[in-house]
């Protein structure tokens, strides 16, 4: 999908991506240009408005100065070490804390002076969800059911079913394991078809099946039912895997927003460090005429096809071509670099 | 928007469906059985055993009143505190609802449980003097008959234990410890009396405008005036800005606080 690009207020990123080797874990290559794509310049009105938001607390700022918008029909992620103000600012976006500075807006209403009509557009797990334990699963579902209009039965078992909990849905919660809890309040947070899901941590405490499930239910939310995803997390591998784009924080300030997702064709085009593993990399060296020495093969600087040609070449000549790898940089690296390297547990 | 009505049903599930509260419940009947076979039971021919109907069930009351004010400030202390201990709050609080309805919902639930709770009381308690009553004329307590009399007892006591249920959910919504909102009522509606009597009203003048003064006001039924010549009439205002202070506090506490719980 196209549209799911907006101008930033704050910081215009610029790229040129290109799918990397694993057709598992699709990053892309991330550089600072000048050009913007023109097909991906189009301004689309965010789903949420972070504007100024500042929140201190006695002397101690926890989030300074946060300007973000949220495009619709993303999972848009909200990256950053412990303590970076993840939550506070989740925290601020549903109303639960005051907000000390500047305004947040949802759907154009502003959830300090129109709260009602702001939160009515926002699903959300804060931390974790927490459940009244004496009540069956369903019980728990049926009182947020009715204190929103238009949720009738139909819908709670729709969601029910979404999440997969039809066998223990009238067990007591108190015999829910910790999973079972978060698909109960990922149940809760969907109920209103709201446009924007707040989810923080997520997948605190979920098997790896039910982080893929998630992963994938979220995003059928968003390509489906359009339902814009915010999701906080510090889990780097999980944000590549979940996010079309991530706002990365730290000690309360945004420190860079990044598009992951990009859709192949124009990947195909732009060229990228590509790793050639050869048996001679002088005699490679020296055949193709550009590009650098390293460990057992050559880099250089190439595109899609240009890397069929390469290696056809390099076969031609004699050369063994072990393998051919992109070098594109994880998430991982892009963020510690970003964040100086402190520590992300 | 849905309905408001719909928040005080939450509100009462959350209270009926924890065992807790039947249990409560049931003590209440009980005590208010107990009393008067005990009466009938332990006295052979006395006084006790001539007592009329309406003289065994106001006597009862009186004593189920202390176990009544104790579980509705138990219910009231949890309703806010609760949520806060659970971490449910942070869901209850991002509903299309304001804070302000949702205490309310919660205060409602809490008054319509300690009418049941009363309503419980007194019918168990006129059941069990029916049976186990022996007197037959109620005598009159000053201008009043039995029945009179016991009817407005049990409004002062009634009355009294709304107060303290106030001061319990202010306690319970400012502090979120209801522990603490348990504890202070409790201590409250113990010591009462000897802080009424430490700060005599005859002897201090302020010591009229405490709450102490004036939270029995069952002295005014057969006395027209209290200490130092206070009236119903200025103990119930007395009592009202009180009760008018800890509803606002609960209010405004709850209303602006930052949950971060």
């Amino acid at each position: 999908m196209f549209s799911c690009f907006s101008e930033k207020r704050q910081t215009v990123v610029n790229y040129k991506g290109l799918q990397a080797y694993s057709h598992y874990f699709r990053i892309f290559k991330m550089t600072k240009g000048s050009e913007v794509m023109p097909n991906m310049a189009e301004v689309v009105k965010p789903v949420a408005s972070l504007m100024n938001v500042t929140k201190t607390i006695g002397s101690k700022t926890l989030v300074s100065d946060l300007t973000l918008d949220i495009p619709p029909g993303q999972v848009f992620g909200f990256l950053g070490p412990n303590g970076a103000g993840k939550t506070t600012t989740i925290r601020m976006m549903v109303g639960l804390i005051s907000i000390s500075k500047g305004d947040i807006l949802i759907c154009g209403r502003s959830i300090k002076d129109h709260f009602e009509e702001a939160i009515a557009n926002v699903g959300a797990i804060v931390e974790n969800p927490e459940m009244y334990k004496f009540l069956t699963g369903y019980q728990n579902l049926r009182q947020y059911a009715r204190m929103v209009p238009g949720v009738g039965k139909e819908r709670i078992d729709e969601v029910i079913k979404l999440v997969g909990l039809e066998q223990r849905i009238h067990d007591k919660v108190k015999s829910y394991s910790l999973g079972m809890r978060q698909r109960l309040g990922v149940a809760q947070a969907l109920l209103h078809r709201p446009k924007l899901l707040i989810l923080d941590e997520p997948t605190n405490g979920l098997d790896p099946q039910g982080i893929r499930e998630l992963r994938d239910y979220l995003r059928r939310l968003c390509t489906e039912e359009g339902t814009t995803v915010f999701v906080s997390s510090h889990l780097l591998s999980e944000m590549e895997l979940m996010c079309d784009s991530v706002a990365i924080i730290q000690n309360g300030k945004l420190v860079d927003i990044k598009q992951l997702k990009t859709v192949g064709d124009a990947a195909a085009v732009s060229s990228v460090e590509t790793l050639f593993e050869v048996d001679n990399p002088q005699a490679a060296l020296e055949l193709i005429g550009r590009g650098q020495l390293q460990q057992g093969g050559i880099v250089l600087e190439a595109g899609r096809e240009e890397v069929a040609g390469l290696n056809a070449r390099l076969v031609a000549a004699g050369i063994k071509v072990y393998g051919i790898r992109t070098l594109s940089r994880s998430l991982e690296d892009q963020f510690l670099e970003i964040t100086g390297g402190e520590g992300i547990v | 928007m849905s309905e408001f009505t719909s928040l005080i049903h939450n509100e009462n599930i959350k209270i009926y469906s924890r065992v807790r509260t039947w249990v409560m419940l049931f003590i209440l009947a009980f005590i208010s059985v107990l009393f008067p076979a005990l009466f009938h039971f332990t006295s052979s021919g006395g006084s006790a055993s001539l007592m009329g109907v309406w003289e065994n069930f106001q006597i009862t009351l009186t004593i189920a009143f202390f176990l009544n004010t104790i579980f509705t400030v138990v219910i009231a202390s949890d309703s806010v505190a609760g949520e806060f201990s659970w971490g449910t709050i942070k869901l209850l609080l991002i509903r299309p609802w304001s804070r302000s309805k949702i205490l309310l919902s919660k205060y409602i639930s809490l008054v319509l449980f300690s009418l049941l709770s009363t309503a419980v009381m007194m019918l168990f308690a006129y059941g069990a003097s029916l049976i186990f009553s022996s007197g037959n004329a109620s005598a009159t307590v000053g201008s009043f008959t039995a029945f009179e009399y016991a009817m407005l007892d049990v409004l002062c006591s009634y009355f009294e234990m709304f107060i303290t249920a106030a001061l319990a959910f202010m306690v319970s919504s400012v502090f979120r410890a209801s522990g603490l909102a348990i504890g202070l009522s409790l201590f409250i509606m113990f010591t009462q009396n000897m802080f009424a009597m430490i700060f005599n009203p005859e002897r201090y003048a302020w010591a009229k405008y405490l709450i102490f003064t004036h939270m029995d006001l069952g002295r005014y039924i057969l006395s027209d005036t209290g200490p130092a010549g206070i009236t119903l009439g200025f103990s119930i205002a007395v009592l009202a800005v009180y009760y008018a202070l800890f509803l606002a506090v609960a209010w405004v506490v709850f209303g602006k606080r930052d949950v971060a719980a």
